[in-house]
């Protein structure tokens, strides 16, 4: 990857892009709060299962087959991914989350890399509501787009995936930021093998149901401090 | 198979024969022919086939076409209350699938007809040295008609490997009630998550083309493909009510309802239910015994009949 590519696609994996993703802990709150994370070391092995079981196959998978998408045009097979990622989320916070934070990326990609118009058609497609948009694919097409491996993207991915976690746990609970930084260096070598060993071309799958159920008992909470 | 299902084709009540005829052109991924009638013989009680019609005929729901091979067995329908709804029980006496099996199951439900499925035991999947166990699903729910489809449990075995297709697909104004849960193993004799792999895939597509998809790939012994958290569960359970018919607030006093049931057992029963990505509810739940498991079933199933249709729930007849 050139520097050109690698500040392009920064941005996005930045957690400075007002992807609005501050306000999601994806059912992490509700793991807190009902028990199943109390320590650092319980958020460690909570997220580390989320990456490995429920977002590897699914998450990362959709995320290079978008990255493929956006590098080579063809809009068909992001919108194909997209809406089996639409299927595979049960939950409607989970699933609302990730569809405002996807258009919020192709909006701003659309807007300013112009070069590709793959970007802008597919933010014409999730405006015309053909398309989900969910954060995996428009993330990867932009990343895709902008020049990024699907290795590199699905890395990318995950690293701001597992930094939103860290950082939702530092408002949840006790975490401080050292502590974080070392939960994060600790995920780095999982995120690097899944970036690496996920097959692209295999159907998309999921294990994650403990997570998967915290995640549908959000809305259910009394208190809330995020909205997923 | 044009010849067999038109000879069974309109009988109502039909039990249909136990035909050892295998249909050509069809994947049957284990059986290689290896000389003349060898295929077949091999193919006994291994590659099992189970097709249903149901029809709604004078207020009452019919088996309108019935069509099974070995290892399948079929009995009449039965009413188990006076709405009219047709119970079948999945019989496969050969008690489990053991490597190289292939069952599959092609049900239609036509419009306005109302059906309830369930099966007389535990569905046993057995240690392989290699081959898959298979078992795939087809069902297709017409317009106004009902599904519910309530399966015993899947037990995988140490050593086993199962591959489930389901796929469903529901017309205007259907309903499905889909149960679907998997046990840890043989938890008494101390066997847990010590399958060799096991594959589930569910899809629901709506007369509006959204979808439902759950597809989870357990191959424990790779990086990606373990148990993890789940490990400390014993059962795992995916509940899905679908109609496209109802309206948002049922589903939202059905949805409270159901968290309700889910958190009445902390500790013991982990549950969560949503709005899925088809018009409805999906349900996952979490159990440490099959006590709670067959509980948890019931309490949901009774919520959703009540919820939907004001109807009591039913007694399966299952002792």
């Amino acid at each position: 990857m050139n520097t050109s590519a690698l500040l392009e696609g920064l941005r996005f994996v930045d957690t400075f892009f007002p992807s609005g993703g501050y306000a999601f802990s994806s059912g992490l709150e509700a793991a807190v709060q009902g028990g199943a994370v109390k320590t650092s070391d319980q958020l460690a092995g909570y997220i580390e299962d989320l990456l490995r079981g429920g977002m590897s196959r699914r998450e990362a998978l959709a995320t290079k087959r978008a990255n493929r998408a956006g590098a080579t045009g063809q809009i068909s097979v992001a919108l194909a991914i997209d809406r089996t990622l639409e299927a595979t989320k049960l939950s409607r916070a989970s699933r609302l989350a990730s569809r405002q934070m996807g258009r919020q990326v192709i909006r701003v990609a659309a807007d300013q890399i112009r070069e590709k118009p793959i970007l802008a058609a597919y933010r014409d497609e999730i405006d015309a509501e053909r398309a989900p948009g969910h954060l995996a694919i428009t993330f990867g097409l932009t990343l895709g787009a902008a020049g990024w491996s699907q290795e590199d993207t699905a890395a990318a991915f995950l690293y701001q995936t597992a930094v939103g976690f860290v950082s939702a746990a530092m408002r949840l609970s006790p975490l401080g930021q050292h502590e974080g930084q070392r939960i994060l260096g600790e995920w780095l070598p999982l995120i690097e093998r899944i970036s690496r060993d996920v097959d692209s071309d295999t159907a998309m799958s999921s294990w994650s149901p403990v997570q998967d159920i915290y995640a549908m008992r959000h809305g259910a909470l009394e208190w809330r401090l995020f909205r997923s | 198979m044009p010849t067999r299902e038109g000879r069974h084709k309109r009988t109502s009540r039909e039990t249909g024969p136990s035909s050892k005829r295998i249909p050509s052109g069809k994947r049957k991924p284990s059986l290689k022919k290896k000389g003349p009638g060898r295929f077949e013989t091999e193919s006994v009680g291994r590659v099992g086939e189970l097709k249903l019609a149901y029809t709604k005929r004078d207020h009452r729901t019919i088996i309108s076409h019935a069509y099974f091979t070995t290892p399948w067995k079929l009995l009449p329908p039965i009413y188990l209350d006076d709405t009219g709804a047709a119970y079948t029980l999945l019989v496969n006496p050969s008690g489990g699938l053991v490597g190289g099996d292939y069952l599959s199951i092609d049900m239609n439900v036509e419009q306005d007809a109302h059906v309830l499925i369930s099966a007389p035991s535990a569905n046993r999947v057995y240690r392989t040295e290699g081959k898959v166990s298979e078992q795939h699903v087809n069902i297709t729910v017409g317009s106004g008609a009902v599904l519910e489809w309530f399966p015993e449990h899947t037990i995988p075995f140490a050593g086993s490997r199962f591959r489930q297709v389901l796929q469903a697909t529901l017309a205007p104004g259907a309903t499905l009630l889909l149960w679907d849960a998997v046990a840890s193993g043989r938890i008494a004799s101390g066997e847990r998550w010590a399958f060799t792999d096991l594959e589930n895939s569910i899809q629901i597509t709506t007369a509006s083309g959204s979808t439902l998809l759950e597809r989870y790939v357990l191959d424990p012994s790779t990086d990606l493909g373990c148990v993890g958290l789940a490990e400390e569960w014993n059962y795992v359970a995916s509940f899905y009510v679908v109609n496209d018919a109802t309206s948002a607030e049922v589903w939202t006093g059905l949805e409270s309802k159901i968290a309700e049931i889910l958190d009445a057992r902390p500790g013991e029963v982990l549950g969560g239910v949503s709005a899925g990505p088809v018009p409805g509810l999906a349900v996952k739940v979490l159990t440490r015994t099959a006590t709670d498991l067959t509980a948890m079933l019931d309490a949901l199933w009774a919520a959703v009949r009540e919820g939907l249709w004001n109807l009591p729930p039913v007694s399966l007849r299952k002792y």
